[in-house]
């Protein structure tokens, strides 16, 4: 998809264009900004995570119905701990809702990434790391209706890109949520925006490095990563500006983009 | 055993040969051509080892159906419970992912190296994704020659992605004769497992016969019905279970029949 044409009228645009940002937000740790990861779980024995992990829950079905409870089975994969850690690199005293919906026990995946996303906007979690998503489109009406309800709640919900060449939900939704995908960028600060495109964000989404199951480490690639890259960067932003809508910190985000592409533009010329 | 008996035995291991060389003759060429094609896609990728990972019964275990490389027949059937490890994420998630290990810390594929022997440190998984279902997981691990090795990157990931589509045609077809072969199994109702050589020989001459034939047009039809949607299975399979009964009282009623004679 082509860029909107006019929209390069507003290229001179700056953060205080749309609202006065504070100038620090870069300093901040994320402290007091609640983060609900939607995932396989976080195991909170790592030490990037050790008692940042606020509550941990887990789907189970009852009766038809997906309650979830205290959950002390940590990761089952690997992939929840890893976006946590992401973000906890960026935003340090950024506090972690585990709501686990992969592998937990016996609830279908894509009901439980529902009901998972359900129970994050009734709580109210300031921000929502989606590194999942559904290609199956009878969910379509179901996730509009939730992300449309987080938009209402104030809940900024992050959205991973699929990683193969097919739509997914919810991260092709263009409204109520910011999708992004990966870039070879390394600086999660130096994340772009690609105004008129389906996936708005780009981050660093290849060899990111991030904490893993049994204490460890390792490299990642994929969508999933570059997605908790602009969580904890939103996080930086909610500490500095608490009262920000989910349409003011995406307004942020792309004018902080702009800045980032015209000082590397600058340094080329340099 | 009087005659009887015996004749209806060997008339249903006959069946049930039958049937299992039905299911091999389609089985057998798709696990070759699995194969095959890893060995080409895992030297296009730089990959030293590479396996395809399916499904294993409806609770989301896996298991490794064919896989190339040094510690290949350790992996071969070896199980993965549900939602555990790269394969249990991939599989459940849809995505792909490409994980490196940092440093000299302990390798992230603990449980399946444990039982090979084998160092994994840098892996590409995608998923196998046939008509929107995802059927298994596609695996490269390491590289080709000595380590540290290079992470998998992202344009090797689209590549992945191709070599998947191909893998999962034939994962699905492999599949479905399985079934079909595990519902011939229960059909014919034999529990005890046999030595078919002397039978295996006679069917080898039989491979060109109609009714063999038929049986794989059958696999075929029954295939197609299928995978036009969950009311289509459910009348296919009303209908045939009316045929078996059916089938059944006729075949009681002639070994009556017989016996009365």
């Amino acid at each position: 998809m082509s860029e909107i044409s006019g929209y390069e009228a507003n290229q001179f645009a700056t953060v205080s264009t749309y609202f006065q940002l504070d100038d620090n937000w870069k300093m901040r740790t994320g402290k007091g900004v609640s983060v609900a990861i939607i995932d396989s779980g976080i195991d909170v024995s790592h030490p990037d995570l050790n008692g940042k992990v606020i509550e941990s829950v887990e789907a189970r079905v009852d009766d038809r119905k997906v309650l979830f409870d205290p959950s002390e089975s940590g990761d089952s994969t690997g992939h929840g701990t890893a976006c946590a850690g992401i973000i906890s690199r960026i935003a340090p005293d950024t506090e972690f809702y585990s709501i686990k919906v992969l592998g937990a026990g016996n609830v279908g995946n894509s009901q439980a990434f529902l009901y998972g996303l359900d129970y994050a906007i009734k709580h109210r979690y300031r921000l929502i790391n989606l590194s999942l998503g559904t290609t199956k489109s009878n969910y379509f009406n179901e996730l509009h209706d939730l992300l449309d309800r987080a938009y209402r709640a104030g809940c900024i919900v992050v959205a991973a890109a699929n990683n193969l060449p097919q739509p997914s939900f919810p991260s092709v939704f263009s409204s109520s949520l910011i999708s992004v995908s990966k870039s070879t960028e390394t600086d999660p600060f130096n994340f772009g925006f690609r105004y008129g495109e389906i996936i708005e964000l780009t981050a660093p989404g290849v060899n990111v490095r991030t904490a893993w199951l049994n204490r460890s480490y390792k490299s990642l690639t994929g969508n999933s990563f570059a997605c908790p890259n602009i969580v904890g960067i939103i996080a930086l932003l909610l500490e500095a500006n608490p009262t920000l809508t989910p349409f003011q910190v995406k307004s942020a985000l792309y004018a902080l983009a702009k800045e980032n592409q015209a000082e590397k533009e600058n340094e080329n010329k340099i | 055993m009087s005659e009887i008996n015996k004749q209806n035995l060997e008339r249903k291991l006959q069946s049930l040969i039958e049937t299992v060389d039905v299911a091999n003759s389609l089985t057998e060429p798709m696990t070759k051509s699995i194969e095959n094609l890893l060995k080409i896609s895992a030297k296009a990728m730089n990959s030293e080892e590479a396996s395809v990972i399916i499904r294993d019964g409806d609770d989301g275990d896996l298991r490794f159906l064919s896989a190339i490389g040094k510690v290949a027949d350790k992996l071969i059937n070896l199980q993965i419970p549900a939602g555990k490890g790269i394969a249990g994420f991939v599989f459940s998630s849809g995505q792909p992912m490409a994980i490196t290990d940092v440093g000299e810390e302990e390798s992230f594929y603990a449980e399946v190296d444990k039982k090979t022997g084998y160092s994994t440190q840098t892996i590409l998984a995608t998923p196998l994704n046939y008509n929107g279902e995802i059927i298994g997981v596609l695996e490269y691990v390491n590289r080709l020659g000595e380590p540290p090795f290079e992470a998998f990157t992202p344009d090797e990931m689209d590549n992945a992605t191709l070599y998947a589509d191909a893998i999962a045609s034939l994962v699905n077809a492999y599949e479905f004769a399985k079934i079909f072969r595990d519902l011939g199994s229960k059909l014919f109702d034999v529990s005890d497992p046999m030595e078919f050589s002397d039978v295996r020989e006679w069917l080898n001459t039989q491979r060109d016969s109609t009714e063999h034939r038929e049986m794989i047009e059958l696999a075929v039809l029954l295939r197609d019905i299928s995978s036009r949607g969950e009311a289509e299975r459910k009348l296919c399979r009303e209908v045939l279970e009316a045929i078996l009964n059916y089938a059944k009282i006729k075949e009681e009623g002639s070994f009556l029949n017989f016996d009365l004679v």
